[in-house]
């Protein structure tokens, strides 16, 4: 398992590389540059500025400083917030949007396994009827159109809740609720399939026919043996989750990543579109790493040496 | 040294004055809310507080109203007096005098010349990268300084003991006055800003004002901050706020929401919003000194030495229904390039004395009738053009109406292409299009910014349309007649003229933001140009 | 001594050879693997509602490419933000009629229209015709999702399955790939494809499909490592079947509810992408429409303009919703195990 582990890091260490040369080398295409008042420059004037961002070496060099200073935490200066490292930019903005993030996978996830496996349990009845039409519409709403109506018509019309804004778990909550949405759809909807499949399957039936209660059968075999595949759609979850914070964070005017991510994208701010992508890929990839683990330990037949035969 | 000008302007009690203007009534009934509160939306971040690093209009307003230069401009666009009590200009324009009052920053240290000419070295040094440095070009030394050649301490300004300043200036500007009001011409205090070095400004406790607000609670990177009320600012007893709070929305809807939830005092609406409130009593129009334009490439091919299809551009496209519906966000058609209300002599408004009708008429029939001349000219029968324009709404919205509306003339196809702003300004400085729509806005209430743009080789001038009258109109306003404002005021207009009538461009509106703001509150000051909101005579009133 | 039973000659009659020769024959009519999922397909009531719903709207959508009530991209600024209009209806919201600064105003004779105008779903804000610019951006997000995902279902079952089967190093090399994809963002592929390409319906399919055929891969290998240690993969295997029989044979068949389940994630949740491109302002560039560009333009007037996000809003629900049902009654159909 330690040799597992090792190995998995070290891969992970080399992928982050990866990551960090493509991202670097395929920024350098975008004409993104420090210079926000470009259109009053001239020339002479703009090569002065650019000169002071150590943007007129080879790129080659360029790239190395960059690689450099990753390791160090350095991810250098931010065009849009020319006095403001973009790792400063990054730790000071990362709080709220881990913590939507956590709280968007928590009620994403955990009623979308209660919600799929009681569909499962009572198929075909108005109860997975009902469970499905719940989880479909979850996933047929894209999360910024519920995110308008939400604030539309319970932070406006109703007055129950902030429109927007951030200070304290009042203004999380339709945030989150826009972001779980379609995470709880996903889960509800796949542990509803794995589910049903599982309880047809013939260790169910030896299990039942042991004499097990229902509930003790569900509990014991059927949910634990669904919730394998639900540990495959974490990671892609996650992202899900990043992507919608773009969105999600943008109409409530919640101060995190995805929000400058967005800006960043739209300014060109390549410094931080790239310290971005490899905080994103970082976390995305300490996920994975820890799905994989976890996917291991809950199915047996799953043996992790596997992989490194 | 003898001065021809002298104008003092200490002794005006600008306050009450101001006052009266930006209410229109009289306000001595003026009954303060017990709360003054004062909440208020930007659609960016601020990003820096350093008055030589500033580019955008955020840290450009919140600079203003926590800082302040020698000038201040106040309504109307006239001068009032900031740190300068007064100042006097040379003769031969070249020599300015300001003398300053007894001021302090809000750490309690003095206001001193010293500030100011340690601020404007800061600003025109090469390794401090600053965007807005070429607004010096007139002080004397300032490219060789700017570019390294020469010692920041040979840049045209000294201290003259403690509280005068004395600038020297390569050639006569008429309007250096209002440069002055600028932050890139901000004092900066030489103990703080060496005390936190790359740290200065990033922070609100790693600067300090001297302007009627301080900023609190700015952590670089987030989305709100507030001012609060500067006592130790010269003129404090006028500052009626007891605070500001910023925040930052940067989707609409919300911002609508929020307003009408009370949570904001204002906001800046788009063109649906605006439909729906423009009969508000809380809907202000706010006159911008920006306007859009379309450019023809002129490089080559069709547009060169052709008027005649130039012109039938202009006039195939409805710059009033542009305006009226397919922005529909307050913008106004234009009169020519040079925005409504951005100069004014006695009381002509520049774009008034030179407007040439022709130059913005919608005239289809006409239209026709000049592309089917400019088409046999050229001896073709049909012609396919690319429109460039930025990717953003109003981007996308102008060209596909300039689509439809082009689509008219007689075998002509255009095509349109959106990309991102940088996109778009690299290509059309390549000359890699064949219509383009962009656009200007000044940064000094003068004609000249922009004139200057469509001068022959210009780089701004992306459809490299040329005209000898033109450029020496330009040159003679820059040169001989610098410092005589009336030839200098007629060499603007004809420049004007001859660009409108010879369509080296086709303006298409003039920028306005249609803003809703709680009638409680009183006493906002707008400027079109630099930094748009001035705070430091608002009041929350308790009358509706 | 036995008792010898006496049996008549004719106590039995011969049969037949020629019509019973085999006994074990079953005697219902043969059916393929496909006229059986039909057949129960069929009996989802759900699910054929769903089909056909599904059949129209793609008729009406690419049919829309020949027949549109109005040109799509015909603007008409006058006619700018009419609300809906149907001939001789008179109930709000149907009958031009939208509420402004308070008060109910009749927004078509505002604008000046003649009383034979029109509009069944409204216009835009430059007064194109709603209904033909939802028929036109159907086909639009239809195709872009149709596309990525065929791309992803052909490139990620391949790789997924190989990599699966395989296993051991070819396994692990194959999976840092997938890693390396899945761990950059999505947006950033597709801000660079747009930028290297040229923006439009291409680049943001190449971009869509390029994103999304991991998850299909990893599903798929994930699944494949479980059923290659099946019993009989194993006799199979030891039978000696080729790796691409097994795969066709024995693997596919039981991956295929994971694979239309994933497939039918994945065509919602490219038509979501592409809609989430158009919030952040990237997304198909207009005059060109997709439901998520009419989305993101309706959102932002919600407010005075409802029925501007309501109608692609309701169009890109009954889609999902369609594609949906059709897609559980299409696993019920293909997989006799979860028959339940």
């Amino acid at each position: 398992m330690a040799k597992y582990l090792i190995k998995r890091i070290f891969y992970l260490l080399l992928t982050l590389f990866i990551v960090i040369t493509v991202t670097f080398f395929m920024m350098k295409l975008l004409p993104g540059t420090p210079l926000t008042n470009q259109q009053k420059l001239s020339p002479a004037q703009q090569h002065l500025i650019l000169k002071q961002y150590g943007l007129t070496k080879p790129v080659w060099q360029q790239y190395l400083i960059y690689v450099a200073g990753v390791f160090h935490g350095n991810f250098g200066t931010s065009f849009q917030f020319s006095d403001q490292p973009v790792s400063y930019l990054i730790s000071s903005r990362i709080g709220p949007s881990l913590l939507l993030g956590a709280q968007a996978m928590i009620l994403g996830v955990i009623p979308g396994i209660l919600v799929g496996a009681l569909g499962a349990i009572k198929k075909n009845t108005w109860v997975d009827s009902t469970t499905t039409i719940v989880s479909i519409l979850g996933i047929s709403i894209p999360s910024f159109v519920l995110a308008v109506l939400l604030q539309y018509y319970i932070g406006l019309k109703l007055g129950w809740l902030p429109i927007a804004d951030w200070g304290g778990f009042a203004y999380t909550i339709l945030p989150t609720i826009a972001l779980a949405a379609s995470p709880f759809a996903d889960t509800a909807r796949f542990i509803r399939t794995e589910m049903v499949d599982v309880l047809n399957s013939d260790y169910i039936e030896l299990a039942k026919a042991k004499g097990l209660s229902k509930w003790g059968v569900i509990y014991h075999h059927a949910l634990r043996n669904s919730l394998i595949p639900v540990v495959t759609i974490i990671g892609p979850l996650a992202v899900n989750i990043m992507t919608g914070s773009m969105v999600i964070e943008n109409i409530f005017s919640v101060p995190g990543i995805g929000e400058q991510f967005v800006k960043s994208i739209l300014t060109n701010d390549y410094p931080t579109i790239m310290a971005v992508t490899i905080v994103y890929s970082l976390m995305l990839m300490v996920v994975l790493l820890i799905t994989d683990i976890v996917y291991g330990i809950i199915d047996p037949r799953i043996r992790i040496t596997n992989t490194s035969k | 040294m003898k001065f021809n000008k002298a104008l003092a302007l200490g002794a005006v009690s600008g306050a009450s004055l101001l006052l009266l203007a930006a209410c229109g009534s009289k306000s001595s009934d003026k009954s303060l809310a017990s709360d003054q509160t004062l909440n208020w939306v930007e659609t960016a971040n601020l990003p820096t507080m350093d008055p030589s690093k500033s580019t955008d209009i955020v840290s450009g307003g919140t600079l203003n109203n926590v800082d302040e230069g020698l000038l201040r401009l106040g309504e109307g666009s006239k001068l009032r007096p900031g740190v300068a009590k007064s100042y006097s200009v040379s003769k031969d324009g070249k020599t300015w005098t300001f003398n300053l009052r007894h001021s302090k920053w809000s750490n309690g240290d003095p206001v001193t010349a010293n500030d100011f000419v340690y601020g404007w070295r800061r600003t025109v040094k090469p390794s401090t990268a600053s965007q807005y440095a070429y607004l010096y070009d007139h002080v004397k030394n300032f490219s060789a300084v700017n570019k390294g050649k020469l010692a920041p301490s040979k840049l045209g300004i000294k201290a003259d003991g403690k509280y005068k300043v004395v600038v020297t200036l390569s050639r006569p500007q008429t309007y250096f006055k209002y440069l002055v009001g600028a932050q890139a011409f901000f004092p900066q205090n030489q103990k703080v800003a060496e005390k936190y070095g790359s740290k200065y400004a990033s922070n609100s406790s790693s600067a300090v004002y001297n302007g009627p607000f301080k900023l609190t609670g700015w952590n670089g990177t987030n989305n709100t901050w507030t001012l609060k009320k500067n006592k130790q600012y010269w003129n404090a007893k006028a500052t009626k706020l007891a605070a500001i709070k910023f925040q930052v929305i940067k989707d609409q809807g919300t911002w609508l929401s929020q307003y009408q939830s009370g949570k904001v005092d204002e906001i800046i609406t788009d063109g649906t919003q605006y439909k729906q409130l423009k009969n508000s009593k809380e809907m202000h129009l706010r006159n911008g000194a920006s306007t859009f334009y379309l450019e023809m490439n002129q490089r080559k091919g069709f547009f060169k030495n052709n008027v005649a299809a130039r012109k039938a551009i202009s006039l195939a496209i409805n710059k009033e229904q542009l305006v009226k519906n397919v922005l529909a966000d307050g913008s106004q058609a234009p009169k020519g390039l040079v925005p409504t209300k951005l100069a004014k002599r006695g009381n002509t408004d520049f774009a008034d004395a030179a407007y040439v009708k022709s130059g913005t008429a919608y005239n289809l029939k006409q239209a026709k009738a000049e592309w089917r001349q400019a088409l046999k000219k050229s001896g073709r029968s049909s012609l396919s053009l690319e429109l460039l324009a930025d990717d953003t709404p109003a981007g996308k919205q102008t060209a596909e109406f300039i689509q439809s509306q082009l689509t008219k003339l007689p075998g002509l196809k255009v095509t349109t292409t959106n990309v991102p702003f940088n996109v778009r300004l690299s290509r059309s400085t390549k000359g890699d299009f064949d219509l383009v729509i962009g656009g200007w806005s000044a940064d000094f209430p003068d004609a000249i910014s922009f004139s200057s743009l469509f001068t022959s080789n210009n780089s701004y001038n992306r459809g490299q349309w040329q005209n000898s009258a033109y450029d020496t109109a330009i040159k003679n306003a820059e040169g001989k007649d610098a410092d005589n404002s009336a030839a200098r005021w007629d060499d603007l207009v004809s420049a004007e003229k001859t660009l409108m009538s010879q369509q080296g461009i086709v303006p298409l509106y003039q920028q306005t933001q249609a803003q809703l703001l709680k009638s409680k509150v009183k006493g906002v000051q707008y400027f079109p140009t630099g930094a748009q909101w001035d705070f430091s005579h608002a009041y929350i009133s308790n009358s509706k | 001594m036995a008792d010898e039973v006496k049996l008549p000659a004719d106590a039995f009659e011969p049969l037949d050879k020629s019509k019973h020769l085999d006994s074990e024959k079953i005697s219902a009519p043969n059916l393929t693997f496909m006229q059986d999922a039909w057949r129960r397909l069929k009996k989802n009531k759900g699910a054929i509602i769903a089909m056909t719903l599904l059949i129209i709207f793609f008729v009406m959508a690419f049919g829309s490419a020949f027949i549109s009530p109005h040109n799509p991209n015909a603007v008409n600024p006058q006619y700018a933000n009419l609300p809906p209009k149907w001939p001789g209806v008179g109930i709000n919201g149907f009958n031009g009629t939208l509420v402004q600064a308070g008060s109910r105003v009749d927004a078509y004779k505002a604008a000046g229209a003649a009383s034979s105008v029109h509009y069944w779903l409204g216009t835009d804000y430059l007064g194109r015709d709603l209904l033909s610019r939802i028929l036109y951006g159907t086909r639009i997000s239809l195709t872009v999702a149709v596309v990525a995902t065929l791309v992803d279902l052909l490139f990620g079952v391949t790789f997924g399955l190989f990599s699966g089967w395989k296993g051991g190093r070819i396994d692990n090399f194959m999976q840092r790939i997938i890693e390396i994809i899945m761990s950059i963002p999505t947006l950033v592929v597709v801000v660079l494809l747009i930028l290297v390409l040229k923006p439009g319906m291409m680049s943001i399919t190449i971009a869509i499909a390029f994103s999304s055929w991991t998850t299909m891969a990893r599903l798929i290998r994930a699944q494949t490592l479980e059923l290659k240690e099946q019993e009989y993969v194993l006799a199979a295997k030891t039978l000696g079947e080729s790796s691409i029989k097994i795969a066709f044979k024995h693997l596919l068949p039981n991956l295929s509810s994971i694979i239309i389940i994933q497939t039918m994630f994945t065509i919602p949740s490219a038509i979501f992408f592409e809609a989430f491109l158009s919030y952040v302002g990237i997304g198909i560039s207009s005059p060109k429409a997709s439901l998520g560009t009419l989305l993101n333009d309706g959102q932002k007037n919600f407010q005075f303009l409802p029925y501007q996000m309501w109608y692609p809003a309701i169009v890109l629900s009954i889609i999902m919703i369609a594609f949906n049902v059709f897609a559980d009654g299409l696993r019920d159909a293909f997989d006799p195990q979860s028959k339940g």
